[in-house]
């Protein structure tokens, strides 16, 4: 079965507040924003791997490119995921794989930095993952308390009336070793 | 808070079994409280990330120009006044969040969010002390 695209609806690029069609045919991966001129690619032979996850906006498809970067795209439903493997199966002979997510509530983990990432893991489980490239400051204090403050997204006034609740700084307790939350690319 | 004397060993709690039981509406990127789980869920890089309210200490805001910024501290070692031995954590050596912080310019919002984290954190105290004098 060559040469069938595959289009889905409401799917938002990244962190953008809007949303998008994407569509996946043999070329590649394609999505347009609704109401503005925003898009984004990505070719055939550039993807290497394909991950399925809970976010906030219901499911997010994670895909993994040649150049080690990622492109996320949220707003996919739990039905989407047999029609997305099958996609990604038959267009670019790629397995999506589904990676966990906790839930329990604990606000105790492991963090792991992944490239340009930091995860949150509970139980061996992905709670959240904070892009260092948003960090604007980080701190430690008294060797047992990092923070990391971010860029607000939204600038004062005109901000829409839908958008989000924005993080601005996160606080660590790291008991006895402050190396531990130290990766190689953590003096941002 | 919960760290009662009613026992040394921490007492297991869970907010959800899996993805599906989270409320609805965290697809707007804004924190939900979800009163029946006894959670406040925040949003988090486009995670919808749970806490139970057992983990939580409090809640705070104030208004700076035009945002108002909510606080949400957690419970962690190291910061309770009494005796180390009797932390109650699972894992008192893992890696703790101890706070966030957010900014929203609807501060009517927000103060509601803290009033029902507070209310909730209330509740929750309540139900364990009245664990505490059956216990007795």
């Amino acid at each position: 079965m060559s040469g069938g695209i595959y289009q889905f609806e409401k799917i938002y690029h990244g962190l953008t507040a809007e949303s998008g069609k994407m569509r996946v045919a043999a070329a590649g991966v394609a999505w347009k924003a609704t109401d503005s001129e925003k898009v984004a690619y990505v070719q055939a032979e550039d993807l290497k791997w394909a991950q399925w996850l809970r976010v906030a906006r219901d499911f997010q498809l994670r895909l993994g490119l040649r150049d080690h970067r990622k492109e996320k795209f949220d707003g996919f439903t739990r039905e989407d995921h047999d029609k997305v493997a099958n996609v990604l199966k038959t267009h670019f002979a790629i397995t999506l794989e589904t990676r966990e997510g906790a839930f329990k509530g604990w606000n105790w983990g492991v963090t792991d930095f992944q490239g340009q990432e930091l995860a949150f893991i509970v139980s061996d489980k992905t709670a959240f993952e904070l892009s260092l490239a948003d960090v604007a400051n980080s701190n430690i204090a008294g060797k047992t308390e990092v923070s990391l403050e971010f860029t607000p997204q939204n600038v004062s006034k005109g901000a829409p009336k839908n958008m989000g609740d924005e993080l601005t700084e996160i606080r660590f307790y790291v008991p006895g070793n402050i190396t531990k939350l130290k990766g190689p690319s953590s003096d941002a | 808070a919960s760290s009662g004397k009613e026992g040394k060993g921490w007492k297991k709690f869970q907010s959800y079994k899996g993805e599906g039981a989270l409320p609805a509406e965290v697809d707007r990127l804004r924190i939900v409280i979800d009163r029946k789980a006894q959670t406040v869920i925040l949003p988090i890089h486009g995670f919808a990330v749970p806490f139970h309210i057992n983990t939580i200490k409090n809640a705070s805001k104030n208004d700076e120009g035009d945002f108002t910024y909510l606080r949400i501290n957690f419970q962690t070692p190291g910061q309770l006044a009494g005796k180390k031995e009797d932390t109650p954590f699972e894992d008192p050596e893992a890696t703790f969040i101890r706070s966030v912080s957010y900014r929203s310019p609807d501060g009517h919002r927000l103060d509601n969010i803290v009033k029902h984290i507070n209310d909730l954190k209330k509740e929750a105290n309540k139900r364990e002390q009245q664990k505490k004098e059956m216990a007795d």
